[in-house]
């Protein structure tokens, strides 16, 4: 069995529409996982989707206002550390926290 | 109906004008492989060879074209094999019989499937979701590792794979993968998530890990309600004991 190291999983929901500090929110999110020193995170575009305003929001032919998912995977010592950023950056929207075992993979080499 | 799996070939090598019966050999072999209901056989007539009679028999000089070597080959189960052995030494007096030990990688029939109206099955269950983050532009030999993931999880019939494409990102390599306006990104961040019963997780784990490069695999536990109309068996033992 290949070594795994318990960690947790957290995303945050929000629109692509949604700022922080002039920039959009998940690229003001990016940098401050960077400034954290957070390993890596992942950002996804949905399709379609609605949330707290209960409006349906999807791709028109200029704009993008598509729901943005933000996938970060670390110890639960950093998570808990970025959450204290993001709860200031974050206007509306939801944030999940699951329980997950990892393997990170460097250079072809299993990280124990 | 053959399966994935460790199996026996078969080959049978006669004479292509030796009788049995009223018949010809090789054509009596093969109807009683068909009566048998063996998944398939082949009759293979080769250009040139020699039997036990030393004579070299060709297709090219009229005369040696006779007497031509004829091989039947199958392949089935050990216990199919088994069952038919008796009557093929039987029947096979002047020839070869051999038999050979073999892998299944895959046995497919086409245009098999049940109607899609057919009633669905629901498989439920506690499983495990792999979600495995790389980048698009990572390759091995030469093709992008995400299809190779995902060609190499459909060849082990893990249930199913999906692949997404992010937008922004950054990981093992220290990198942002980040989508431009108006030009399509050829290094953005990938997810394949795969779900399957966690009896199959080690196996999973231990197929993709090596292929990876840079990269992050994430398992969780998740509760499955899958829809499916066709359940192979072999995939429904694997969801009827999925352990926890």
């Amino acid at each position: 069995m290949l070594p795994r190291q318990p960690a947790k999983l957290l995303r945050l929901h929000f629109s692509e529409q949604d700022g922080y500090d002039g920039i959009p929110l998940h690229d003001a999110i990016a940098k401050a996982c960077m400034d954290l020193g957070i390993a890596g995170m992942t950002v996804f575009r949905g399709m379609e989707g609605y949330g707290e305003s209960a409006e349906l929001r999807r791709r028109r032919i200029l704009a993008h206002d598509q729901p943005v998912v933000v996938t970060v995977v670390e110890s639960a010592g950093n998570i808990e550390r970025l959450l204290l950023q993001i709860e200031k950056m974050l206007d509306t929207g939801m944030i999940a926290i699951s329980d997950v075992e990892a393997i990170r993979v460097q250079n072809g080499e299993i990280q124990k | 109906m053959l399966s994935r799996g460790a199996a026996k070939k078969v080959t049978i090598y006669v004479n292509e004008d030796t009788r049995h019966h009223m018949d010809a050999l090789w054509s009596a072999v093969l109807r009683f492989l068909r009566h048998k209901h063996v998944a398939g056989a082949t009759v293979l007539r080769p250009v040139a060879g020699f039997g036990a009679h030393e004579v070299i028999h060709s297709l090219g000089e009229e005369v040696r074209a006779e007497h031509m070597p004829m091989r039947i080959e199958f392949i089935e189960s050990a216990e199919k094999v088994d069952e038919l052995l008796p009557t093929l030494y039987e029947m096979v007096e002047d020839g070869v019989i051999e038999v050979q030990d073999t892998h299944v990688v895959k046995a497919v029939t086409k245009g098999r499937n049940p109607a899609p109206h057919s009633p669905r099955a629901e498989v439920k269950g506690p499983a495990k979701m792999i979600r495995i983050f790389l980048g698009e532009a990572d390759r091995l030999n030469g093709e992008p590792l995400f299809e190779a993931i995902v060609k190499r999880l459909m060849m082990m019939e893990v249930a199913g794979a999906t692949v997404y494409r992010g937008i922004l990102g950054y990981g093992a390599k220290r990198h942002t993968h980040k989508e431009a306006r108006f030009r399509i990104s050829k290094d953005a961040p990938i997810m394949i998530s795969v779900v399957d019963a966690a009896t199959r997780l080690d196996e999973i784990l231990d197929a993709i890990a090596p292929m990876m490069q840079d990269g992050l695999i994430v398992i969780s536990d998740v509760d499955v309600h899958r829809f499916v109309h066709s359940l192979p068996a072999q995939e429904s033992t694997h969801a009827s004991a999925p352990t926890g």
